[in-house]
């Protein structure tokens, strides 16, 4: 058999060196290439990562059984000899980077799952992918200040194997302090950005803007190679479908804290939809996310809130202990504390231009007594209020010094309106936290006492200092703009805006962190257009674009002029799709004869084709065998034409 | 130290008894056995509570109430003692503990030689409290005191005598409410339903009153006539919170029906999730589709709300107008979007769910002008009468307005609601299979211990109907009654083996046993107690049966000491733990009335009440106490 020479580029030598030449005949397989190549380089080392990349046909020649021949080559082939794993820049929800191996010759879908097992202790994820960023074309100045990396190359990846926990922490991120602090940094969710940073993001601005985001996947089937990624190229991991397997907070920090991440830049940025009642409510969970994330960096633990008859208890057992106190006190335990001061009162009534007047107020249990003077505090008062069920809202103004509280107390005849005021902000911490509890029907002698008392005067000072002076937040200062979207930023003012995020607070204020990331990722996939990704296509037979939106158990037909969902199909009604490589056209047929067709306008068909196969992937994988991956299916399902 | 705390204790339960001393002096007037029916009327002590006046109700309901009054008291003691029993196991058996008991026993027997041998108290027990609470009989100085070496244990007793008290302490602020409720043929029941109890143990309770089918559509619902309004009541709520907004005057009614649209989002849910698409494909949807629905909205990690959205007539404040609006549900509340605007961004928040109820509006059409009699109507619950406040949303037709009512409730109880229904499911079918099975034992259980079951369990969700068992199956989870401290040692005649073939034999003989008998036992306990607390009784040797000294022995001595006792003076009263045999079911039929009736009559009403109701709010008293007397009244006109 004829002898030829082929010549083959060694990475490793670097981009300037000549390619080795090595003399083969069409019958050598693969493996003895390679094993000519090794011993022509005399270089030593490990070479066990390194295959042969075919660069005119862009593939990989990984079957070292098979010959030249069979795999098609000739005397022209230009071959290069890499290493399969390579470091890639990943953007991580968080909108940190993190520089890892990943593999660039497996498929896109098997690199994922490597670098989520590394990542992440949880058993394997199908629903995160990679995408091209979007490109930043801003100034390229802010560039200079080079974004921190988190480097974890060293990670070797034959080490990530089952998940054992060391130190709460995968064992391969306690190996050094460096691991440690990436560990961290995944797990932990990152502080609230500032809110100039938010305003100078990407934010699509319509329905076409978000399909576009779409068309960036990559394609699970082929390799980062193949789709022309390089080495030390940056892309972003997100997660792509919507279907959570498995949530675990116990066990899946790093995943759930991505997730929470994820959502919260969706949200930010506009991404999706919701209402000013909705955002102030996932304002007020950021910020009671941050404090907790900022406190107690590792606490992921719960800590149920002791009922009052437990504290109580406690106190009481605490009292008897130290010995001495006399039965007063341990009486007083028992007895719900009080709040007394004289405050102003104001019902506004029709027709009535009555100030306010003052009274003596005193606060017990979960009601409001007031007399007209202290002295006559033990007789009978004035009126009772009971607050259990009222509305509590602020009407403050620091810089004017008006602190009022505003209550509205059902009654049968409807609501009453009644204004409280206070002197001052100390006063007005302490009550407003007692109104509050009490519309809660919770007591004073309750553990949140303390912190109710403490998060409104830390919202009292977010009103005082000027936004514009402090965009970056100290422990107990957040801003509260980098707690929503810029829309409304723009809408309210900082005095505007913190009280209604503190009145969303109010409710989340007692969870735990991974409680409120939990309560922060329900209210966000119950919004209605939760877990959407939207593609520009063109319906057979219709003259204009129209959106597809493929969600985890459907897809929906939205017209772009109006806006409105013009047609819902599931996909548990649905017989087959195909897709037509050639012409680039989707066909779905559903039960009843309903037969549609579309070719995609912003996104390739694969992408498409690859996310309603992967949703009905995700709905086969069910809870008991969720620790084995039936992979075969997914490239079954989402794989195109190449893969059969 | 230790007399410190013994003498915070004693105050502390001193001043909860004298107030209800005083409470129960002025709400019983010693002419209760011929109290009239203006004294029956006396006004209620929850304020603002719809409770039904006592006059109004049938004369067999008293003996429901009592037995319900009973069983319920008794569970609750017997919980405690019983988790106290737990916790004192080790203890007990422990040799070195005796100081103390000796100490009580010492004392405790010369108020034998004074309360006369029948008062044997076998239902009562000793309650850990009363050892440092006797001024006549106990010691200043508690023994433990002298015996440094017993640290640990008495840290230990202390503490659970803490655990006592507050527990005491907490049940004594248990609201308790007389219920009637109007049932579908239009008769009533009347029950005794306590705040910590759900509609769910309350439809049990009814189930097991009225042997209905079980289905899951079975509801209780409150109307209140004076808006026209409707609404079924969630399973998981507490059914004394919604009656605890109800005006003194109310006319409102708690209804026992059945609803259909309560489940229908489970059962059909394709109604709900997929209501935009033609009737035909909604009526062929396959089982199989339905479930994943279901699951689909229900089962993940955040419920989804029916994505509903259409123009509904709001009407206007204060005006007679009804104005069109596109309204949207969202998980978060209803908007509306103003006009021009669209429909993404610029939605208006109408309501949120927090503050407000869902409820049907009856015949709006008449009352308000509404276009079309499809209304609902969101309002805070406390309101009951017309007011700013409520609004008031009018549908195009009925099916819209199932669909937002049910898309509200959705949405305010989320996952609750399927919880819900999955026990009211595992309810019915047990049911329908204990049916099926044996139609003859599911005959007239007995009353009291049927509620005991309910009540003593908590939650008594999926709990099978099977009347003949429960009770036998009851008494084996209740622990014995021996006291929980040492004591028991002591007293080794405690009377235990009298005590517990009794109820089981009654039980088994005995399964529909008339409810005309129960009440007699109940009332000795509801009755208030002799100035003389029962704890002491329980340390007491049980005479033996033939010292009886009363002509005709009622198979409980339990009843002799109200008579006994009566004539001494009152120490400061104290809270009392009763035998854990109390929920048992009802003793066999005492021979005849009339001892207890003599009682009632003779014996001045004491100023004490042995219920752990004691410091509860004024009200508990007055009910108590308006119970007794009806009990008074009724006999009387026997």
């Amino acid at each position: 058999m004829a002898v030829w020479d082929l010549s083959v580029t060694l990475e490793d030598l670097g981009a300037e060196a000549p390619p080795i030449t090595v003399s083969v005949t069409s019958d050598l397989h693969i493996g003895g290439v390679i094993l000519k190549l090794v011993e022509k380089s005399q270089v030593r080392r490990d070479w066990s990562d390194h295959a042969l990349w075919w660069e005119q046909k862009q593939q990989w020649l990984l079957r070292p059984s098979w010959t030249l021949e069979k795999c098609g080559i000739h005397a022209d082939a230009r071959l290069i000899f890499m290493p399969q794993h390579k470091a890639l820049k990943l953007g991580l929800p968080n909108g940190l980077t993190i520089r890892v191996r990943a593999c660039f010759s497996g498929s896109v879908f098997r690199t994922v799952l490597g670098i989520c097992k590394m990542l992440s202790e949880s058993r394997p994820q199908t629903e995160l992918s990679l995408l091209r960023p979007v490109e930043e074309k801003k100034k390229k100045k802010d560039k200079d200040l080079s974004e921190e990396v988190y480097d974890l190359t060293d990670v070797p990846l034959t080490s990530v194997s089952r998940p054992c926990l060391y130190n709460g922490m995968p064992a391969h991120f306690a190996d050094s302090p460096k691991t440690e602090k990436v560990y961290k940094m995944l797990s932990v969710p990152q502080p609230a950005p500032a809110p100039e940073a938010i305003a100078k993001l990407y934010r699509p601005a319509s329905i076409v803007d978000k399909a576009h985001i779409h068309s960036r996947w990559l394609d699970s089937s082929r390799s980062l190679m193949q789709q022309g990624v390089q080495e030390n190229d940056r892309l972003w991991l997100r997660f792509k479908y919507y279907c959570f397997h498995d949530m675990e907070p116990k066990y899946d920090a790093v995943r759930l804290t991505q997730l929470y991440e994820q959502a919260r830049w969706a949200i930010l940025l506009e991404d999706i939809d919701c209402t000013e009642e909705e955002m102030m409510l996932f304002g007020g969970l950021q910020y009671h996310i941050n404090k907790l994330s900022l406190s107690e960096p590792q606490a992921m633990t719960s800590t149920p809130a002791m009922d009052d008859l437990d504290s109580a208890l406690q106190c009481l057992e605490v009292k008897l202990d130290v010995g001495g106190s006399s039965p007063q006190d341990l009486l007083d335990n028992l007895t719900a504390p009080e709040l007394n001061d004289y405050l102003k009162i104001f019902r506004p009534k029709r027709l009535t231009l009555k100030g306010y007047k003052q009274y003596w107020f005193k606060f017990k249990d979960d009601s409001i007594s007031y007399y007209k003077s202290k002295e006559e505090s033990l007789g009978e008062p004035i009126q009772q209020i009971n607050l259990k069920g009222c509305e509590v809202a602020p009407d403050v103004n620091v810089a004017g010094q008006k602190f009022c509280i505003r209550l509205l107390i059902p009654a049968p005849e409807g609501m009453n309106e009644v204004y409280l005021r206070c002197e001052n902000e100390e006063q007005y911490s302490r009550w407003m936290a007692a109104c509050r509890l009490a519309s809660k029907g919770k007591s004073l002698a309750d553990t949140s006492f303390q912190s109710e008392i403490q998060s409104i005067r830390s919202f009292l000072a977010m009103q005082q200092t000027n936004p514009s002076t402090n965009s970056s937040q100290t422990d107990d200062n957040i801003n509260t703009h980098s707690l929503v979207s810029p829309r409304y930023s723009k809408k309210y003012k900082t005095k505007q805006l913190a009280p209604k995020i503190l009145d969303a607070y109010q409710n989340v204020a007692q969870l735990s962190l991974t409680d409120a990331l939990l309560r922060f990722l329900q209210i966000w996939q119950a919004l209605p257009d939760f877990g959407l990704s939207f593609v520009v296509v063109r319906f057979k037979g219709s003259r204009k674009d129209e959106v597809l939106g493929i969600a985890p158990n459907r897809l929906i037909r939205i017209d772009l002029g109006v806006g409105d969902v013009v047609k819902t199909w599931r996909y548990n009604n649905m017989r087959q799709w195909n897709v037509n490589w050639d012409i680039r056209q989707v066909a779905i047929e559903f039960d009843g004869n309903v037969n549609i067709a579309f070719c995609c306008v912003t996104a390739d068909c694969k992408i498409v084709h690859e996310f309603i196969g992967g949703y009905i992937f995700m709905s086969t994988r069910s809870r008991e065998q969720s620790d084995t991956l039936n992979e075969e299916l997914f490239h079954k399902l989402t794989g195109g034409h190449e893969a059969l | 130290m230790m007399d410190d705390i013994d003498a915070m204790f004693s105050n502390l339960l001193g001043e909860m008894d004298l107030l209800t001393q005083s409470l129960g002096v002025e709400t019983l007037p010693p002419e209760s056995s011929s109290s009239t029916s203006k004294e029956v009327n006396f006004t209620m002590g929850f304020a603002d509570m719809n409770v039904e006046s006592l006059n109004e109700l049938e004369e067999n309901d008293f003996d429901a109430l009592m037995a319900d009054l009973m069983a319920d008291l008794s569970a609750t003691e017997n919980k405690l003692v019983a988790e106290l029993e737990e916790q004192k196991d080790a203890k007990v058996a422990n040799p070195d503990l005796p100081a103390p008991p000796r100490e009580l026993s010492s004392y405790v027997v010369p108020s034998l030689s004074t309360t006369t041998s029948p008062d044997t108290g076998l239902n009562t027990t000793y309650t850990p409290l009363a050892d440092s609470h006797i001024p006549s009989f106990s010691p200043p100085q508690p023994p433990q005191h002298e015996k440094p070496s017993m640290e640990d244990v008495e840290a230990q007793i202390k503490s659970d005598k803490i655990k006592l008290a507050l527990e005491k302490l907490k049940e004594a602020k248990v609201k308790k409410l007389v219920v009637k409720v109007v049932m579908n043929d239009g008769s009533s029941k009347t029950l005794m339903v306590d705040e910590r109890q759900t509609v769910r143990d309350v439809l049990d309770n009814l189930f097991e009153k009225t042997h209905c089918d079980c289905n899951v559509d079975w509801s209780l619902s409150e109307t209140n006539p004076e808006l026209q309004l409707e609404r079924g009541f969630e399973d998981h709520e507490n059914l004394v919170d919604p009656l605890s907004a109800w005006t003194r005057d109310s006319e409102n009614k708690v209804l026992f029906q059945e609803r259909t649209e309560k489940y229908e989002v489970f059962k059909n849910p394709q109604n709900f999730y997929l209501w935009k698409k033609d009737k035909k494909t909604l009526k062929d949807m396959k089982d199989r589709d339905k479930e994943l629905l279901v699951e689909e909205n229900f089962c993940g990690p955040s419920i989804i709300v029916p994505d509903l959205e259409g123009v509904l007539y709001l009407r206007e404040d204060n005006k007679k107008s009804w104005k069109p609006r596109l309204f949207l549900l969202r998980a978060s509340g209803i908007y509306y979007v103003p006009k021009g605007k669209s429909k993404t961004r610029d939605l208006v928040c109408f309501v949120q769910f927090d503050n407000v109820n869902v409820y049907y509006g009856k015949e709006y059409k008449n009352k308000y002008k509404a276009p079309t009699d499809f209304c609902f109507v969101l309002k805070h619950p406390q309101i009951q009468k017309e007011s700013q406040y409520i609004k008031y949303l009018c549908c195009d037709d009925s099916w819209m307005m199932t669909l937002w009512v049910t898309g509200i409730r959705i949405a305010k109880y989320g996952k609750s609601l399927y919880e819900n229904y999955k026990t009211s499911m595992a309810k019915a079918q047990l049911t329908s299979a204990w049916n099926n099975r044996s139609t003859t034992t599911t005959s007239t259980p007995s009353t009291s211990s049927t509620i005991t079951n309910a009540k003593a369990s908590g939650k008594a969700n999926g709990y099978a109907p099977q009347p003949p068992e429960e009770p036998v199956a009851n008494i084996g989870i209740e622990p014995p009654p021996p006291p929980p401290l040492p004591p028991a040692q002591i007293l080794p005649p405690h009377p235990t083996v009298k005590r517990s073939p009794s109820p089981n034999a009654t039980t088994k003989k005995l399964p529909s046993l008339p409810t005309k008998y129960p009440p007699s036992q109940a009332t000795i306990f509801n009755l208030p107690a002799p100035p003389l607390s029962q704890d002491d009784i329980s340390f007491l040797p049980p005479p033996p049966d033939s010292d009886f000294p009363l002509p005709p022995p009622p198979p409980d001595p339990a009843f002799c000491p109200v008579t006994n006792r009566v004539p001494k003076p009152a120490p400061p009263p104290r809270q009392l733990y009763m035998g854990a045999d109390v929920p048992a079911p009802p003793p066999p039929p005492p021979p005849s009335f009339t001892p207890t009736s003599s009682v009632i009559k003779t014996a001045p009403l004491p100023p004490k009440r042995t219920t752990p109701m004691q410091a509860a709010p004024p009200g508990g008293g007055d009910f108590m106490s308006e119970l007794a007397r009806a009990m008074a009244k009724k006999r009387a006109n026997q």
